[in-house]
């Protein structure tokens, strides 16, 4: 029961991560590896505000989420704009830059201190032989409801449909009137928020540091990468599968041994490599892109 | 003097890494007329319609539409202004129902001609209902036929009421009933006064629909005229099939 709990929350935070990431990689057909730093920014503002600022929570995760969505925008026209056009693998490079840069910030404004934004004890609560906090609670069904949301901008909105098109077909979209220029703007900025999303989830779950950046985008790619990249439902349902493969590798005697908690992220990345050779496509994917 | 023509080309050439794609092509479409485009493989014909919607930039020349030089504007913009596609290797989102397809279409318009529309879900059923395809508007488009897929991207461009429309290969690998379809479907937008520019490799649905035929090869126009004029000519079967030169 226990592994459960800790196969939602965790699977909820990779899925926000995800869901932004196959959205990006499925309209502008790049790979952005600044991702986890936009994480880090939602989280360590919202923190900066509700911890040395004593301003409520809700204003910080506000204020952490417009920061998170600011950053994303800038970054999108640094270090995505000019180049994605050129050739579809420059914004890996420029966003392994980013990503360098803003480490370097965060660590100099946010001191190398591992950061909660909650720092009162948690309620506790008790279902079966799982324990819980209520915060944890409150968070996966958070994602749950901005997992419907998503889907229902996606599947029953004008812009939505635009996006889903631009996704199947973006030349047949843009010959309809879809401005590419636009929605890809606007792509970018929705993942770099629900990323700000993602690392005030952390925050408040656990804790931040500065180092977790690169953590958080690799963990996000696995997921993208297990469910067929570009497909947004298979990437939060393979979130899900790697925090249960996380939590089974460490969480259950294993010949009469527990593996090293250390080793937790190890193994789902080699069940990445495992899944890839079997079916490189990942779990749902298909030749052609959808969303 | 003849009417005013809805598209005109001047001089257009593309070159990519040094290769001479396509060179020093005019072309004027006059509104309402049927204008085929026909060549080998590899002579130009998709980047011909890639440089007219958009989607790749002339190294020299100019591409006018109702006299509006639109060289430089991007392809949603062309979309905008009344310049509809249909593509070679079907364009339609195959994991959206058909519904969605078409509504995705009419949702992109400027907003007076979305206006003008009135009922978008009403005007979707009978753009459906046009191609026989109303029973089954909400599967998902990856659940027709490629004949059926292609007279859903026919249906959706024409119901989104472009005034030009650039058809590439809208028989290709269809069956010979869903070709007929097809051509029932061009034929009413003829009727209707849309200017149509149609790539084609089946030269009998050419000689049927077009007014008038353009012959690429390696890039240039080296041929225009009548479609009865074009098919008897020598020179379309030394393009095809390598025939002695004419003298």
């Amino acid at each position: 029961m226990q592994l459960l709990v800790n196969t939602l929350i965790a699977g909820s935070f990779a899925a926000i991560m995800a869901t932004g990431l196959a959205l990006v990689y499925g309209v502008l057909r790049v790979f952005n590896l600044a991702l986890g730093q936009f994480a880090l920014v939602g989280g360590y503002v919202t923190w900066w505000l509700v911890q040395p600022l004593g301003l409520p929570l809700p204003v910080g995760i506000l204020g952490g989420i417009v920061c998170g969505a600011l950053v994303s925008w800038l970054s999108f026209e640094i270090a995505v704009r000019p180049f994605y056009k050129r050739h579809p693998l420059l914004p890996l490079v420029s966003t392994i830059a980013l990503s360098q840069i803003l480490d370097g910030l965060i660590q100099l404004i946010f001191k190398e201190q591992t950061r909660s934004i909650l720092i009162r004890a948690k309620e506790m609560v008790h279902l079966g032989s799982a324990v819980i906090s209520m915060e944890q609670i409150k968070l996966i069904i958070f994602t749950v409801v901005l997992l419907s949301a998503t889907a229902w901008i996606l599947h029953s909105t004008s812009i939505g449909r635009r996006i889903r098109a631009t996704v199947a077909h973006s030349q047949a979209a843009e010959s309809l009137g879809i401005s590419s220029a636009l929605l890809h703007r606007l792509v970018f900025i929705i993942s770099g928020t629900l990323a700000a999303i993602a690392g005030i989830y952390v925050g408040i779950d656990q804790n931040l540091t500065p180092v977790l950046g690169f953590t958080i985008t690799i963990k996000a790619y696995a997921a993208l990468i297990a469910g067929g990249k570009g497909n947004i439902w298979g990437a939060v349902i393979a979130s899900y599968f790697i925090a249960a493969i996380e939590q089974l590798a460490v969480g259950i005697k294993w010949f009469g041994y527990y593996l090293p908690a250390g080793y937790q992220g190890s193994v789902a990345l080699m069940l990445i490599i495992v899944l890839l050779l079997i079916k490189p496509t990942g779990l749902f994917g298909r030749t052609s892109r959808f969303a | 003097m003849g009417p005013m023509p809805l598209l005109s080309v001047k001089n257009l050439s593309l070159t990519i890494e040094s290769q001479k794609i396509l060179h020093g092509i005019d072309l004027d479409v006059e509104p309402g007329e049927v204008v085929g485009l026909i060549g080998p493989n590899g002579s130009g014909k998709t980047t011909f319609f890639n440089v007219i919607s958009g989607f790749l930039k002339p190294t020299s020349g100019s591409v006018f539409f109702r006299e509006e030089n639109i060289s430089t504007m991007p392809p949603s913009l062309r979309a905008r202004i009344g310049i509809g596609r249909v593509f070679q290797n079907f364009g339609i989102f195959r994991d959206m129902t058909l519904f969605d397809n078409v509504l995705v279409a009419f949702e992109s318009l400027p907003k007076e001609q979305r206006t003008a529309l009135g009922d978008l879900k009403k005007k979707v059923n009978e753009t459906l209902k046009l191609v026989d395809l109303d029973h089954c508007a909400k599967k998902k488009a990856s659940s027709l036929s490629g004949g059926q897929m292609r007279l859903l991207e026919l249906a959706r461009t024409f119901a989104a009421r472009k005034e030009l429309l650039l058809l590439d290969e809208p028989t290709a690998g269809v069956s010979p009933k869903m070709t007929s379809q097809i051509s029932d479907l061009i034929r009413l937008l003829k009727k209707e006064g849309r200017t149509i520019l149609i790539i084609e490799h089946d030269l009998p649905f050419i000689r049927r629909i077009c007014d008038r035929v353009i012959v690429l090869d390696l890039g240039e126009k080296v041929l225009e005229g009548k479609p009865e004029e074009i098919h008897s000519h020598a020179k379309l079967k030394e393009i095809y099939f390598g025939a002695d030169p004419v003298t």
